[in-house]
């Protein structure tokens, strides 16, 4: 369908909306091209080319929200999703307490698209699966192993959003992602290994140095070798190094979810009405970041057309403030912080992050192992869980002793666990380096919609009293 | 649209779909055809968010031989539809030999159909807020100690079919209802949480949902620290011990891992893994199930697989590639979109789960409680079932929803406490399998169960 019928079908929902009697309307589109190729074994295990197109609208009726969503794009289609929610936000207005109304902001047109060298839809299947077979190769090369696997990710297109307000908006989302990994079950020796990144780049981020196949590959091939030899992790509360992949999901998974105002205003956060309060130590300056310095996922605007920008959520210990979307902000009379997102048409905006991180420190790496002393290194992470009173637990998939001020062995597989708040009041430092990562696969999960691309990251961090699970 | 109605729509896109695909001259083809209309309330405290729409999609499987592609579209539009399989017909012809793919499933077979609710079909959002107002007239708000009531509600209805040009054609029909509530209290500085539900594949009363949320959180305040570490039993609520062993069995009873050789039971085949009363099948037949359906995912009957019989590992479950690759017929367990969900048509058929179900034995929980001189009762469902090492079965998890059993009583809550052991290790230590399975809201049930010994600490 052309760029110009679809703006129009847009304007004709909110038209719709407008003349059913609810206060404001959105109306968004998305055509999104995702392609996954899962090569296991040097077998493809799974290839899939998958387009996800549709239209979402959600009207406003006294505060009280309606979504509703459709994939037949014609007039017909729309208007009935229009017609259907509108309904459900008058159906629902009688019992919703909270009402989550918004003020008027100008509107926005803008279109945003993103240059990059090698764009992914101008490549051949064959050039990515390539990448995939280098990546096995540099795998192999490092030891012999049972199961290989090379997972590449890829996703592009366009999303569009019209509203009451008269905003046009037009963007292009862009994520590449490869992963390996490697897996050794052997003569009573058991190991696996999993690694590698994704970025809003052209497939020109696998020419970078650090994340080439090869290198990613033998990785991944150097750290399931290294589990062959890895003894037990200490138990007990123990001094930890932090990676900023493993701080990053840390923040992500137990702060911030705790920061989202769709939590807060319920009173159901734990961080709900404590702004001002001291959570932290000194230490812990936690931001939540759109476009960064740091890399990690570029979003320029969120699902309701809101200008994404760095939001402090805490300072230096101090709570700051909450994620939000318009309704949030309004309500808690805070600043628009462009945090409603949604995964795809299929799904209305919720509060979500985008590249969450500690803020930087001033140490150099070698000064934070010399201050842990004795203690563990974690760096990667193979899932994990968090409850809502901020308790979590991941699981370490890479670490390394650190004795007498240095890094040595590494560790077995081991379960980080703590409270995100208790854990807080114990932060002894970071390096001086942020890095942010982000990716494809793994992303964020909440209200059913999980798989959202956000970033996390920060300094290596220093952490004491984080609870190691240690071997069993 | 009815049920019917709707059968035969999907049915007739998903033949029209392999006339494009011999049109096109495509060697062999699967169209796999989904349409789901769903609608979802949520009540956070008297925050309302309401969604509902048709999910509705198209995911194609082309071979030329060994090589396959596969590509998905959103919609049923005909010119859509045709250059999706142009698509995977371009993937298929660069992509590697699959030796392990055989072709598609051949012929119409099918199982029996689970219980489809046609009133599903006529519920409304008026309806919703109905069965909300059901839920929240149960609760007394005037006790200071609760934070926050949540309740859900969640329809929905449509069917998927399949279709290859070796002459499968047949189709299943979903209806689903579920409702919850989830309840957040606290008391001093001790914060605890419950729910409860009830789902399946008809509409259900929902009376007592949310009472009896709130009065386990309720009973869970007053938690007092375990104090050290210690080797103790451990006895599991059925939900509870459901969760619990969902992630060592679903990986351990996969047929793709089997073949992909990263099966922790690769080499048990026919050996004891589990104690000689632990019996576990996997049930597609399951009328009230979500997985009691007509076929799989891609036109297989579903059937019911007896995976462990006392104790002893009997076989893998696998779909038509991974059964074939064993040298073993199909379960019936080809599934689409993994067990965290995902839109099915987006996915290739991979091996899935429908119902495990642990055969009851013995004891009920109280019985099994009776028995501990001391030891631990597990209420909730841990933090960390997912960072379980699914190689070598270590887990160490966590729960804010725990009690201290000494002398056959329960004594008091536990403030968090972490339990640590050996998956493998733990299925060959258990005391008692109860006599009380129920619903998990998993693709897995147990009744209550007793472990000898996990590690406690806090």
């Amino acid at each position: 369908m052309e760029n110009g019928n679809i703006q129009d079908l847009l304007h004709k929902a909110v038209e719709k909306g407008e003349n059913l009697g609810v206060n404001f309307i959105e109306a968004r589109y998305d055509d999104l091209n995702l392609t996954t190729v899962n090569y296991t074994n040097e077998i493809i295990k799974q290839s899939s080319s998958l387009s996800r197109k549709g239209i979402g609208i959600m009207a406003y009726y006294q505060g009280t929200p309606g979504y509703s969503y459709t994939p037949e794009l014609t007039l017909e289609g729309v208007k009935e999703a229009t017609i259907r929610a509108a309904k459900l936000a008058k159906s629902t207005d009688s019992r919703n307490k909270i009402k989550l109304d918004f003020d008027s902001i100008p509107a926005i047109k803008e279109k945003i698209e993103v240059k990059v060298k090698k764009h992914p839809k101008d490549y051949e299947f064959a050039d990515k699966l390539d990448m995939l077979k280098r990546g096995v190769t540099a795998v192999k090369e490092q030891l012999e192993v049972t199961t290989t696997i090379g997972l590449y990710g890829e996703i592009y297109g366009e999303k569009y959003l019209v509203n009451s307000e008269g905003t046009e908006l037009y963007w292009v989302p862009l994520m590449v992602d490869i992963r390996m990994g490697g897996v050794v079950i052997s003569e009573g020796k058991q190991s696996q290994s999993f690694t590698g990144w994704g970025a809003s780049k052209g497939l020109e981020f696998f020419e970078e140095k650090e994340t080439t196949p090869e290198i990613t590959g033998t990785n991944a091939g150097t750290y399931c070798k290294e589990q062959l030899e890895a003894v037990a992790a200490p138990s007990g509360k123990t001094k930890t190094l932090v990676s900023p992949q493993m701080g990053g999901v840390v923040v992500h998974e137990s702060f911030g979810h705790l920061s989202e105002a769709d939590f807060v205003v319920t009173g159901q956060s734990p961080i709900a009405d404590r702004v001002g309060e001291e959570l932290g130590s000194e230490h812990v300056t936690i931001i939540d970041e759109g476009v960064s310095p740091y890399g990690g996922l570029y979003l320029p605007y969120d699902d309701q057309g809101i200008k994404t920008g760095r939001t402090v959520l805490l300072e230096k210990g101090i709570l700051k403030g909450y994620l939000h979307n318009r309704g949030t902000a309004k309500k808690m009379n805070s600043e628009l912080t462009g945090n409603s997102r949604a995964i795809n048409f299929m799904f209305n905006p919720i509060v979500r992050m985008k590249n969450t991180y500690f803020e930087k420190g001033d140490l150099t790496f070698e000064e934070a192992v010399e201050h842990v002393n004795t203690g563990v290194y974690a760096v990667d992470m193979s899932g994990g869980q968090v409850g809502l009173d901020g308790n979590f637990m991941f699981n370490c998939s890479r670490g390394y002793l650190i004795e007498n001020g240095e890094v040595t062995k590494p560790i077995k597989n081991t379960a980080l666990s703590g409270n995100i708040l208790e854990l807080l009041k114990y932060v002894e430092g970071g390096t001086k380096e942020v890095t942010i990562k982000t990716g494809y696969f793994g992303g964020c999960g909440k209200g059913g919609q999980g798989g959202l691309p956000v970033g996390f990251g920060g300094p290596d961090m220093i952490m004491d009293k984080v609870l190691v699970g240690g071997a069993q | 649209m009815t049920l019917d109605e709707i059968r035969d729509k999907i049915l007739h896109i998903a033949d029209q779909t392999i006339k494009y695909a011999r049109d096109l001259n495509i060697p062999a083809a699967e169209a796999y055809i989904y349409n789901l209309s769903n609608t979802n309330l949520t009540d956070n405290k008297g925050k309302i968010d309401s969604r509902d729409g048709l999910t509705q999609g198209i995911g194609l499987r082309v071979a030329i031989g060994k090589q396959v592609g596969f590509a998905s579209c959103t919609g049923f539009e005909k010119e859509t539809i045709k250059s999706t399989l142009k698509h995977a017909h371009s993937i298929a012809k660069v992509s590697p030999e699959n030796p392990m793919f055989n072709g598609f499933v051949a012929g119409t077979n099918v199982a029996k159909e689970g219980i489809l609710d046609p009133e599903i079909l006529q519920l409304d959002p008026d309806s919703m807020i109905e069965t909300c107002n059901l839920m929240s007239q149960e609760i007394d708000l005037s006790d200071r100690r609760i934070v926050s009531i949540s309740y859900g509600v969640n329809f929905s209805f449509g069917g998927y079919a399949v279709a290859t040009t070796e002459g499968c054609l047949a189709s299943s029909l979903i209806t689903t209802y579920a409702a919850n509530s989830f309840s957040v209290v606290t008391e001093a500085d001790d914060r605890k949480t419950a729910s409860d539900f009830v789902q399946g594949r008809e509409i259900k009363s929902v009376e007592g949902i949310s009472s009896n949320g709130l009065k386990k959180a309720l009973n869970s305040l007053g938690s007092k620290a375990f104090g050290g570490s210690e080797g103790l039993p451990t006895v599991w609520e059925p939900r509870e011990s459901a969760t619990f062993l969902a992630f060592s069995f679903f990986n351990c009873v996969s047929g793709s891992s089997y073949v992909e050789k990263s099966n922790p039971w690769g080499d048990k085949l026919d050996q004891q893994v589990a104690v000689k009363e632990l019996t576990l099948i996997d049930d597609g037949q399951h009328p009230e199930s979500d997985s009691g359906r007509a076929i799989d995912a891609e036109g297989s009957p579903k059937q019911t697989t007896n995976i462990i019989d006392d104790g002893i590992l009997k076989t893998f479950l696998f779909n038509k590639m991974f059964g074939e690759a064993a040298d073993k017929a199909t379960t019936g367990n080809a599934s689409r979109g993994g067990f965290f969900g995902g839109i099915p048509y987006e996915n290739v058929p991979n091996v899935g789960i429908n119902k495990l179900l642990i055969k009851e034995v013995g004891k009920n929980l109280d019985q099994q409680i009776g028995e501990i001189d001391k030891g631990i009762l597990i209420t909730g469902t841990p933090i960390g079932l997912f960072t379980a090492n699914q190689v070598t079965g270590d887990f160490s998890i966590t729960t804010n929803d725990a009690f201290l059993i000494e002398k056959g009583e329960v004594v008091h809550p536990l403030k968090n406490i972490s339990i640590a052991g050996n998956y493998f290790e733990t299925l060959n230590d258990m005391r008692t399998i109860g006599s009380d399975r129920e619903e998990s809201g998993w693709p897995i049930d147990a009744p209550a169960i007793t472990y000898n010994k996990h590690t406690i600490s806090d």
